[in-house]
């Protein structure tokens, strides 16, 4: 139950989204975020504007990137080949969201970063995968790499008449990934969410190195790994990338589920365990990763 | 009352399915929310944005002129139409205080979501739109958010007339701690803290109102537990006669104390409804449906135990958090938390001092297990602390204190009187399943692998079918049990089953007294106009109350049956007659029968030509009322107030991740005991569903305030229940000890596993970090909350 | 007011029907107000408890999470329709094991527990676990939904085992 009145428009093409959107719209995605804040009368916009008819649910691969289309949901990642094959850290993430099958069918990638709450599994994801958002506002499309997308717990740097219509990332095929989320129970957000991605070389030297921690700070927070880029990876330099993370942390995320001073207690573990989850899974092929579970050691 | 034969037959015992289970399983079990009447419109309230406020003035006007909306109501408007609400049990005439209270605030507001005024309009949206339009002016006075600050000398007084922040207050026991003390090999002293919780059934409160202005006469659906008893509240409160109100109450999705009687919230729909003069449907939204609390206690303790670990004295001063003052039940945890203390372990000086504070939350309301929570947490935390300081194995100083089977009757300090049980079998059969002494050993070989598995025990013993004197609360019960011309059977009941299996229970208990098919059985109930005044659900009393009384109408019909029986079969008057799988034989020559339709028959048809020396119906009326209460107080002032007394042995294995404070369950086992079970299959349904609750209660499910007094646990994202992936499969075991003095032996099982499995996981988690030189006083055992207990033992 | 109502034509449980809705409807409210299904319930309204669960276009979905006139044109089932041929064996499972108390959370369950089959016939109870992970139940404890998912799934391999 909705108490507020609205328009409702579906447009068919991206620029009939933008032309519809205004001060008093509100985009809806998924809508598992916004039909419920609605319905509590903490959004009142006067249009609804439902992108689900504006073909954004698509999944491809050119070249070396792979394309998602905002309006994916975590099962269309879920069934995607290209998903598992060029983001399994996408498919890890997306197996571990609450709210069984039914959710996974509805929530959109793109909902949730528009969303932009600090807790979510998908922001901090999609930095580590050093993901684009693709904008279309009324001058038409830009890029905006997700690392410069987020402000702050809710905000975005979207202008009220832009809509992200998908994602654009660079393929890790090569990359071992390690996905860590912390919980107070299956009816909770994540407290902490740590994604990690790492290559190694011929030696089993590191490569590259990406860690991005979600539900730590009111954006997701990269931590600098360039540190280890050409050394082994042992139990040492996980350490090291553990004290890195400590070293990060600014102003922790507080909520009613968790204050700050928890997420930055346990944020050096999770992003310990990612690392160490993606140090296991580099170099392991796709059916064996499918075989297994997505734990932390 | 006699005591009767153990019903034993062809269903009692068995694992029957329920027996309407397929109109639920067709989507044709009728909630009242599936309930359509013509022309209803609904109503939607507003509510206090502030936990303490004087109400300056009410705007109405924008709303009134608002799409749909057919009227606004404050508090002050509602006043002629509805009197303060009648206490289910007023702290005022027991020495306490007594508090007005109307469906609706008038003048003051003492709970941030306490209900100010409310809109009717012909459709919920916009009935809901028209509330954000009511323009309430406040002034904001100082908030009490916990007992420390309610009790301090300069605290703000929230009940001006009261002159202090105690609704009640009162002593169970001797207060002799300090005599035994002196003389005592060892002291320990403690505070225990729990929690603010709540029910969370997943059918929010739930009402269909309708008043038919010709005939004065309201007919209420209500999602309720005690249909009856509401009626009379309403019936009081809107000043009408009670047979000019019909309650309903339809299928129920889950009540646990929460849809008890007499709550402000039962007011809503019915009031309204007169007011308008149409049907009236009022849903209570989630974020309201979580503000009724319990729970939340300190508990200071001092226990003087000698060297083998066995408790010489106990002292509680028990401080309860309730939260604002109302009509409902909830203060009344506290009273029989104070009566459950120490119960089921043989104590002799056993004292308990509570006091009920008040503060600006939402109030305390009657929920599962009805603070005996609280006093099993605190027994089983102390009783791990004893073993601790006496180097004396958990388990064994459980069994050195428990109440011993040859002690029955046993009576407690407060005046309990336990009456059967072997407390030490079922913590025998528990640690058995569990395998405790491989577990222990597992559990030393992880901790050198820096795991931390923790193995913590939990007793339970629940105090089951209370009767309250004066109060609406009996440990008796009325049924019904009638037989049609072709033998169909139908139990009329005053007591309900929201989901319990009780129903089912009865329906088995009169077929095997009746020797028909379980599927000739039908039972009404939850209907004021067609089922005997009954106290409805409560206190686990359904099966042992109304359970028992269908016992004893049904074998008043069956007495007919077989005096038709031989009648028509040319039988002396005093043969024995077998009524078996639907046929009447006479004991001594099995081969003379009749079939107990034709029986039935005849007691209808042909009561003078056979000469029946019964009156020819074939329907008693029979009330349950256990022998073993006593109410007159003893020369110590103590009563026996309590029908049953089902106990369970938990036991939790944890395994706590010590970098991040997250708890992994990794198994839970309970033995438990409630006598003669009627219906395995919805007794290991109580148990299992009562044991994740109080899991949910150890671990996640928390009510949270921000300074303000403001809830911030608006809804499942926040108030975390447990879910199928956070606990592990329950292990169940099972001991048998009847009920001795009743017809069936059974005893209550409807709040069954919350308390002990709280304990036990409590203890198990305090198990896990004790090594590390960390303890926790303190629920809920969140992963922020043992980061804290092990980061304090670091320093 | 007229100006908030719109036409809704859906499938519901195989029929065509349409109806005229408030835009502010949610699917749930447009089911249960105007097509006359009760067997989705309302525990929540914020896609947590799963009482709402139906199943859209083949997909299950909580339907208080969607708004009425968004899904113009789809194709709904709900408990209505599971058991039109009588109970199925899944039914008769929950019904077997006690799978359901109250029965307020049972539609939702029942849609889970399908869904999970539907994609991986013999689950483990993980992955049972897993999948009613979105649906609440306060009082069964889970386990009975789990035996019930569990020994139904057991059956149909043994009975296809058979064959």
């Amino acid at each position: 139950m909705i108490p507020t009145r609205f328009e409702y428009v579906a447009p068919r093409t991206a620029a009939d989204v933008v032309a519809a959107l205004d001060g008093e719209s509100r985009l809806l995605a998924g809508g598992t975020w916004v039909v419920p804040e609605m319905g509590r009368a903490e959004s009142r916009p006067r249009r609804v504007v439902d992108l689900r008819r504006a073909g954004l649910a698509t999944i491809s691969v050119e070249g070396s990137r792979l394309r998602l289309g905002a309006m994916c949901t975590y099962s269309d990642l879920l069934s995607s080949e290209d998903v598992t094959r060029h983001a399994p850290l996408l498919r890890t993430m997306a197996s571990g969201v609450t709210g069984g099958s039914a959710l996974r069918n509805q929530a959109t990638i793109g909902g949730s970063v528009a969303a932009a709450r600090p807790q979510s599994d998908v922001p901090a994801t999609l930095v580590a995968l050093r993901a684009d958002a693709v904008v279309a506002g009324p001058a038409g499309s830009r890029r905006v790499p997700t690392a410069e997308l987020f402000l702050g717990a809710g905000r975005t740097t979207l202008a009220v008449d832009e809509v992200i219509t998908g994602f654009d990332l660079p393929s890790e095929r090569m990359s071992g990934h390690g996905y860590v989320k912390l919980k107070r129970g299956g009816s909770s957000w994540p407290i902490v969410t740590a994604a990690a991605l790492l290559r190694l070389d011929d030696d089993g030297r590191c490569e590259t190195a990406h860690l991005v921690l979600g539900g730590v700070e009111a954006v997701p927070m990269t931590v600098d790994l360039t540190i280890m880029l050409g050394r082994p990876l042992g139990d040492q330099e996980l350490d090291v990338a553990a004290a890195r993370t400590v070293a990060a942390l600014s102003a922790p995320w507080t909520d009613v589920l968790a204050p700050g001073d928890y997420r930055a207690a346990v944020a050096a573990p999770a992003a310990r365990r990612a690392l160490a989850m993606a140090r296991a899974n580099v170099g392991v092929t796709e059916g064996e990763r499918h075989g297994r579970r997505p734990d932390c050691p | 009352m006699e005591v009767g034969l153990r019903t034993a037959g062809k269903s009692v015992g068995r694992p029957v399915r329920k027996h309407d289970g397929d109109a639920y399983l067709t989507a044709n079990a009728t909630y009242t929310g599936d309930i359509v009447l013509p022309g209803t419109v609904y109503a939607a309230l507003v509510r206090a944005p502030l936990a303490h406020a004087l109400i300056r003035s009410v705007s109405t006007a924008a709303a009134e002129g608002a799409t749909g909306v057919i009227a606004v109501v404050t508090g002050e408007d509602m006043i002629p139409w509805c009197d303060e609400i009648p206490h289910g049990l007023d702290a005022g005439h027991l020495g306490g205080h007594h508090s007005a209270v109307f469906p609706l605030a008038v003048e003051k507001v003492v709970y941030a979501g306490e209900p100010i005024a409310a809109v009717v309009a012909t459709s919920e949206a916009d009935a809901h739109a028209a509330c954000l339009m009511v323009e309430v002016d406040y002034e904001p006075l100082p908030v009490l958010l916990d007992v420390e600050s309610a009790l301090a000398a300069d605290a703000p007084i929230l009940y001006p007339a009261w002159a202090e922040n105690v609704l009640i207050e009162g002593h169970v026991g001797n207060d002799d701690f300090a005599e035994v003390a002196r003389t005592a090999p060892h002291v320990l002293e403690g505070e225990l803290r729990t929690h603010r919780g709540t029910a969370a059934p997943m059918e929010p409160r739930t009402y269909l109102a309708d008043w038919d202005a010709g005939r004065q006469h309201l007919t209420l659906y209500a999602s309720t537990q005690n249909p009856h008893v509401l009626r009379t509240v309403l019936a009081a409160a809107m000043r009408l006669r009670e047979d000019q109100i019909h309650v309903v109450a339809p299928k129920v999705g889950g009540s646990f104390g929460l849809k008890m009687y007499g709550s402000r919230e039962d007011f809503i729909a019915p009031v309204l409804a007169r007011m308008v003069g149409r049907p009236v449907s009022w849903v209570e939204e989630r974020a309201a449906s979580l503000l009724p609390a319990a729970r939340e206690q300190v508990l200071s303790y001092r226990v003087a135990f000698d060297d083998d670990g066995g408790l010489l004295a106990l002292d509680v001063e028990a401080l309860t958090d309730h939260g604002a003052a109302a009509p409902t039940h909830g203060w009344a945890m506290a009273y029989v938390g104070a009566l459950s203390t120490g119960l089921g372990y043989a104590i002799e000086h056993c004292h308990v001092h509570y006091r009920v504070v008040v503060t600006n939350k939402a109030p305390w309301s009657g929920t599962k297990p009805f603070g005996k929570d609280g006093a099993t947490l605190l027994l089983e935390r102390i009783m791990e602390r004893v073993a601790a300081a006496t180097g004396v194995d958990a388990g064994t100083v459980r069994r050195r204190n428990f109440v011993a089977p040859s002690a029955f009757p046993y009576r407690h300090t407060s005046g309990l009187e336990l009456d059967s049980g072997d407390y030490a079998a079922a913590l025998d059969q528990t640690l058995e399943i569990l395998s405790h002494e491989r577990l222990r050993a597992d559990q030393a070989r992880l901790r050198a692998q820096g795991r931390y598995l923790g193995i913590g025990l939990g007793f339970e013993l629940m105090p089951e079918s209370a009767d309250i004197p004066g109060g609406f609360v009996a440990a008796y019960d009325t049924s019904t049990v009638r037989m049609s011309p072709s033998g169909r059977v139908s139990v009329l009941t005053g007591v309900t089953s929201p989901g319990t299996g009780s129903d089912t229970g009865i329906c088995q208990l009169v077929a095997d007294e009746l020797g028909v098919a379980l599927d000739t059985v039908s039972v009404v109930q939850g209907d004021t106009d067609t089922c005997p005044y009954g106290f409805g659900n409560i206190s686990s009393r359904s099966l042992v109350t109304g359970g028992n009384a269908a016992v004893l109408a049904a074998r008043d019909v069956a007495d007919k049956i077989r005096a038709a029986a031989r009648a028509l079969l040319r039988a002396d008057y005093d043969e024995p007659v077998l009524i078996e799988d639907g046929i009447a034989r006479l004991t001594r020559d099995p081969s003379r029968s009749v079939s107990v339709v034709e029986a039935a028959r005849a007691v209808y048809t042909r009561s003078y030509e056979l000469e029946l020396d019964v009156e020819p119906h074939l329907e008693s009326t029979r009330t349950y009322r256990p022998s073993n209460i006593r109410e007159v107080p003893d020369a110590l002032g103590r009563m026996q107030t309590y029908t049953t007394y089902p106990y369970a042995v938990h036991a939790s294995v944890v395994e706590v991740d010590v970098e991040t404070g997250v708890v992994t369950l990794l198994r839970h086992v309970a033995t438990h005991d409630c006598g003669t079970v009627v219906n395995p299959l919805m007794v290991d349904g109580q148990v299992t569903g009562g044991v994740v609750m109080g899991l949910g209660a150890a671990f996640s499910e928390e009510l949270v305030f921000d300074d303000d007094g403001i809830p911030l646990t608006t809804g499942f994202k926040t108030y975390l229940l447990p879910r199928a992936v956070d606990v592990p499969r329950v292990e169940l075991g099972h001991l048998c000890t009847p009920a001795p003095g009743t017809p069936l032996g059974a005893k209550g099982v409807g709040e069954a596993g919350f308390a002990g499995a709280l304990a036990a996981a409590f203890n198990a988690v305090n198990d896990a970090v004790a090594p590390l030189g960390a303890r926790l006083d303190r629920t809920p055992l969140s992963p922020i909350a043992i980061m804290r207990a092990l980061r304090e033992a670091r320093r | 007011m007229d100006d908030d109502l719109t036409a809704l034509e859906i499938t519901v449980n195989g029929k065509r029907r349409s109806a005229t809705v408030d835009r502010r409807e949610l699917l749930i409210e447009a089911l249960r107000n105007r097509f006359g299904v009760t067997g989705p319930k309302i525990g929540c309204l914020t896609g947590d408890c799963g009482a709402c669960t139906v199943r859209l276009d083949g997909l299950i979905t909580k339907s208080c999470l969607r708004i009425a006139v968004a899904e113009d044109g789809a194709e709904i089932e709900t408990l209505e329709s599971m058991s039109t041929n009588g109970l199925t064996g899944l039914q008769e499972s929950f019904w077997d094991n006690n799978a359901f108390q109250c029965g307020y959370c049972l539609s939702g369950m029942l849609f889970a527990a399908e869904d999970l089959l539907d994609h991986n016939p013999t689950p483990d109870e993980d992955e049972i676990r897993q999948a009613i992970s979105g649906n609440l139940c306060r009082c069964t404890g889970y386990d009975a939904i789990v035996t019930a998912i569990k020994r139904y799934a057991e059956r149909v391999a043994e009975s296809d085992r058979r064959q």
